[in-house]
């Protein structure tokens, strides 16, 4: 009996140690500080020997509160796992939060920039140090280069994550990233494209660099081009809010004075430019195809492709800026005015040839009458109608009076050529796409007649699918077969013979 | 006037220098014409100043008398005019004496003949009347309602005289019109009027209407007189105090009754107004939303038109891939189906190749057999003849390539080379033997060498 009491006596003197140890006064987290993770996959152990078991495993860029300190050990709390346990010193930065450490964190993150895979630790450097800085310092030049740091760094995690790496571990760090990312209220938005995700930064830090005048325009310059990437807009976008995302990419694209900018930078906001002006003035032309705006649209876009340096074009820039010229070439009619009134006594001196006019269709429709001096438009000769932007000031037609070429504008950077052509059972229709693949950018344009009514040259230029290809050809009437093709003007001489001199003038495909 | 002044200014100036003339119609000339004349007696009469001349002469007063007559007569015409004006906006009633007419005179002047002609002048312009009387509830002639509550009334009448009425061309206007036409007539008629209405009625909810009654028959009765009754506006009611304060909640609730019934009015509308509102959002964002469904549908076409436009080609492409498929395997066939004849015609080939050697084989091997049986039939022949040749042979063939052979000592003690040659041919073959040892001797020497 004795025993049993004393045994029990000696179990409620220990549950009491253990009640009183455990409500000690724990130091506050604030004197300990935190820390951020350094090294990917490191291992919170739930004691301070490498042998114990692991809790978890951390990723760069995670933060931790610490709460102690075991022989080499951290004693830390992950809020984010609801979990505690000890981490190697070594894998983590302890970080005070202080103002006093401002500096220190903005030198580490400096370092950090451009180092490929640290994305998330940069991140997690970036607001440690957003939180650390006082105010004044945000506001100031500091604060600038903290979220012009922290949009690259949610930048550069997004197009990592959309290249498609093959293998298991790289999904898994790249998961993780992200995740760690998100944590810091880093948003990423996904969009499938051609069978792919692509992950893209929701920009929220590159929107308030825009806002801050302190802001250089180096840091401008990125800002813009990371908010206005074309792969990034969302495909299923209906099309007035593409139209109003447009403006708006025109309006970011407009706070960045290039003037300023390194050479290749410049490049790559004016080709951005570009892109942005030739996909407003189609915007605009799907209206309003006679507006003045379109022509102002698309002589800016013009304009700013013909100040990219071709010089100070490094390679990788080299896609943008064929897709660039792909997308103001396709607009580069609306600079033209239509002069289809001009066009009719030239006609009617010239006896039979038949001239062009549209109509409008059903809603949105807009329908190509083939006239002539004895058929008129109440009885044209080819009737055909489109959804797309006809350029009635392309309207070329050839000696022998029997073909007509127009260009037909159906999406933005996507142009292609109609041909109408006189045949014995009347006048046919035939439509020449850039390229026969899945329409993305391209432009097929005429560049002159071959006499005889039976041939004509075109020159092609489209990206579909992944692969971008520029073709000169001579291409037969019937059937729009081709019969010549090259890369090269030079390279065949049936082409340099007929080319026409105003397409040779005008067009950016000999750019 | 002027003449006759002028004569009896000439008169005198006549009477001073010379004698008049007798042309009475010439004295001015004359005078002005004898002046210089005049002026030398004058100079020369100065100082001898005859005062017979200062008495005034019968002529001299009779003149005197009529200028004065005629001054009299003036000033009499000076002072009562026999022409009265009227000022702008004043009716003149001119009424004759004697034949009792009446003529009624406007702006400008009259002719009034004292003592034939009597003229009233009355004024056209606007006036007002406002009973001082009644204004107060505690004055003197306060109103009176139909309770018996006295109560004052600010009343204020504006008239005016009608020249065109039927009153006045006749001529039966009194002096006074406002005290005697226009006082006794409002009068007379607001006391009847108010007395009909009750004070709360007069206060607020009839006033209006009492003030349309009050003008119509005002303007009637004024009328018949020959007054114009411009307009009547009542202003102020004075009530009795302790009414007044009565009448004030009662009005300050009915005013907070009215009220609310026009913030609930004000409410409803409102939510009338947020309901429209709505309603032009909803329609207004269905509109848009049609707008863009169909803005996006015109994309999407436009989207399928250029895919179909790309179909053709695509088509063409694959039909072109699959042709030259076609054309590759036909080639590959072709190509295979030649090098299997080939092989197989290689391989009749060889065979017949093979064939012909195999014979060419056999035939040379049965000549060469026979030519060999034929030759060891000749060389059995010969050794059967002669039987040391196979030693012979055997040293010949082995001299080149063996120089020490050796062999088991014989026993007997006989050629060493006898147990190869065979017993009984020891003789023939020690002599050979020792031809053979010689010989590897001599060879033994000479590779030495």
């Amino acid at each position: 009996m004795n025993a049993t009491f004393a045994t029990l006596l000696a179990a409620v003197a220990s549950a009491a140690v253990t009640v009183a140890a455990e409500a000690a006064p724990q130091p506050s987290p604030s004197s300990q500080g935190s820390a951020i993770v350094v090294q990917d996959q490191a291992s919170l152990r739930a004691a301070p020997r490498d042998g114990a078991q692991q809790q978890a495993s951390l990723w760069q860029g995670e933060v931790l509160e610490v709460r102690g300190e075991r022989l080499d050990y951290l004693q830390v709390w992950d809020h984010k796992r609801e979990r505690g346990g000890f981490i190697r010193a070594s894998d983590v930065r302890r970080v005070a939060l202080t103002e006093a450490e401002g500096p220190a964190l903005l030198a580490v993150m400096r370092f950090v920039q451009d180092t490929p895979g640290a994305e998330a630790l940069g991140i997690g450097l970036t607001a440690a140090y957003l939180q650390a800085a006082p105010a004044k310092a945000l506001a100031g030049v500091e604060g600038a280069q903290a979220f012009d740091t922290l949009g690259t760094f949610a930048d550069r995690l997004a197009r990592r994550a959309s290249v498609a790496v093959p293998g298991k571990a790289s999904g898994a760090t790249l998961s993780a990233h992200l995740d760690v990312a998100n944590g810091y209220g880093v948003r990423f938005a996904t969009y499938e494209v051609e069978g792919r995700m692509q992950v893209c930064y929701e920009g929220e830090a590159f929107r308030r660099l825009l806002a801050m005048p302190v802001a250089d325009a180096e840091q401008r310059a990125r800002a813009a081009l990371a908010l206005t990437r074309p792969e990034c807009i969302n495909p299923d976008l209906p099309a007035h809010e593409r139209a109003k995302l447009t403006t708006w990419q025109a309006e970011v694209l407009e706070r960045v004075d290039v003037a300023s900018l390194p050479s290749y930078l410049r490049n790559r906001v004016q080709m951005r430019r570009a892109s942005v002006w030739g996909a407003a003035a189609f915007q605009q032309a799907r209206k309003n195809a006679a507006d003045p705006a379109v022509a102002a649209a698309a002589a800016r876009a013009l304009t700013e492709l013909s100040g990219v340096s071709k010089a100070d074009l490094p390679d990788e820039d080299q896609s943008a800026y064929n897709d660039a010229a792909m997308r103001v070439s396709a607009v580069r009619w609306a600079l033209v005015p239509a002069a289809v009134p001009a066009a009719a006594p030239v006609a009617t001196a010239a006896g039979a040839r038949p001239t062009l006019l549209t109509v409008p269709g059903a809603p949105g429709e807009t329908c190509v009458l083939l006239v002539d001096a004895q058929h008129s438009a109440k009885a044209p000769l080819l009737r055909r109608c489109t959804y797309g932007v006809v350029w009635i000031a392309s309207a070329s037609t050839n000696r022998e009076g029997t073909a007509v070429a127009l260009a037909v504008q159906p999406m933005e950077g996507w142009r292609e050529l109609w041909v109408l052509r006189k045949t014995e059972g009347g006048w046919l229709a035939d439509v020449l796409p850039p390229a026969a693949t899945t329409p993305e950018t391209g432009v097929a344009e005429w560049a002159g007649w071959v006499p005889g009514g039976q041939q004509m040259l075109v020159a092609r230029e489209a990206r579909g699918q992944g692969r971008y290809r520029k073709s000169f050809e001579v291409v037969r009437l019937d059937g729009l077969t081709t019969e010549r093709v090259t890369g090269d003007v030079s390279a065949l001489p049936l082409f340099q013979r007929w080319q026409d001199p105003a397409w040779k003038r005008q067009t950016l495909s000999l750019r | 006037m002027k003449a006759t002044w002028n004569r009896i200014v000439q008169t005198l100036k006549g009477r001073r220098s010379t004698p008049l003339s007798e042309a009475g119609t010439e004295p001015v000339l004359d005078a002005e014409s004898q002046s210089p004349l005049a002026a030398d007696v004058r100079g020369a009469d100065a100082p001898r100043l005859n005062w017979a001349y200062l008495l005034p002469t019968a002529r001299t007063l009779r003149w005197l008398a009529a200028g004065a007559v005629v001054t009299a007569a003036g000033l009499m015409v000076y002072r009562n005019p026999p022409v009265q004006h009227l000022a702008q906006g004043d009716l003149g009633v001119r009424l004759n004496q004697f034949t009792g007419a009446v003529s009624l005179w406007r702006d400008g002047s009259v002719w009034v003949v004292p003592g034939l002609h009597t003229v009233r002048v009355f004024s056209l312009r606007d006036q007002s009347y406002r009973p001082e009387a009644m204004r107060q509830a505690t004055g003197s002639a306060p109103l009176q309602s139909v309770e018996g509550l006295s109560l004052g009334l600010d009343l204020s009448v504006r008239y005016a005289l009608d020249p065109n009425s039927p009153a006045v061309k006749a001529g039966n206007l009194p002096d006074n019109v406002g005290a005697d036409i226009v006082e006794p007539a409002v009068q007379g008629l607001v006391y009847k009027v108010f007395a009909r209405y009750t004070v709360r009625e007069i206060f607020s909810s009839k006033r209006a209407e009492i003030s349309q009654i009050i003008e119509t028959e005002l303007r009637a009765r004024l009328a018949a007189d020959g007054v114009t009754l411009r307009s009547l506006q009542i202003g102020k009611v004075d009530l009795p105090a302790e009414y007044r304060r009565g009448m004030d909640s009662l009005l300050a609730e009915e005013l907070a009754s009215e009220k609310m019934r026009y913030t609930l009015e004000l409410k409803d509308k409102r939510v009338r107004e947020t309901e429209l509102d709505a309603n032009a959002d909803k329609v207004r964002r269905e509109v848009a939303a049609e707008a863009a469904a169909r803005e996006q549908v015109i994309a999407a076409k436009a989207q399928e038109e250029a895919m179909k436009h790309v179909l053709p080609f695509k088509q063409r492409q694959i039909e072109q891939r699959q042709l030259e498929a076609e054309a590759e395997r036909v080639a590959r066939v072709k190509a295979a189906e030649g090098s299997a004849q080939a092989r197989r015609i290689e391989a009749n080939g060889e065979a017949d190749a093979r064939q012909k050697l195999a014979e060419a084989e056999a035939y040379r091997m049965d000549r060469v057999g026979k030519v060999n049986a034929e030759q060891m039939a000749r060389e059995g022949a010969l050794v059967t003849k002669h039987p040391l040749l196979i030693q012979k042979t055997l040293a010949d063939k082995l001299s080149d390539k063996i120089q020490v052979i050796i062999a088991p000592p014989p026993t007997n003690g006989d050629f060493i080379g006898a147990a190869l040659l065979g017993g009984h041919r020891n003789a023939q073959a020690g002599a050979a033997q020792a031809a053979a040892v010689a010989e590897d001797a001599t060879t033994t020497q000479a590779v030495e060498q």
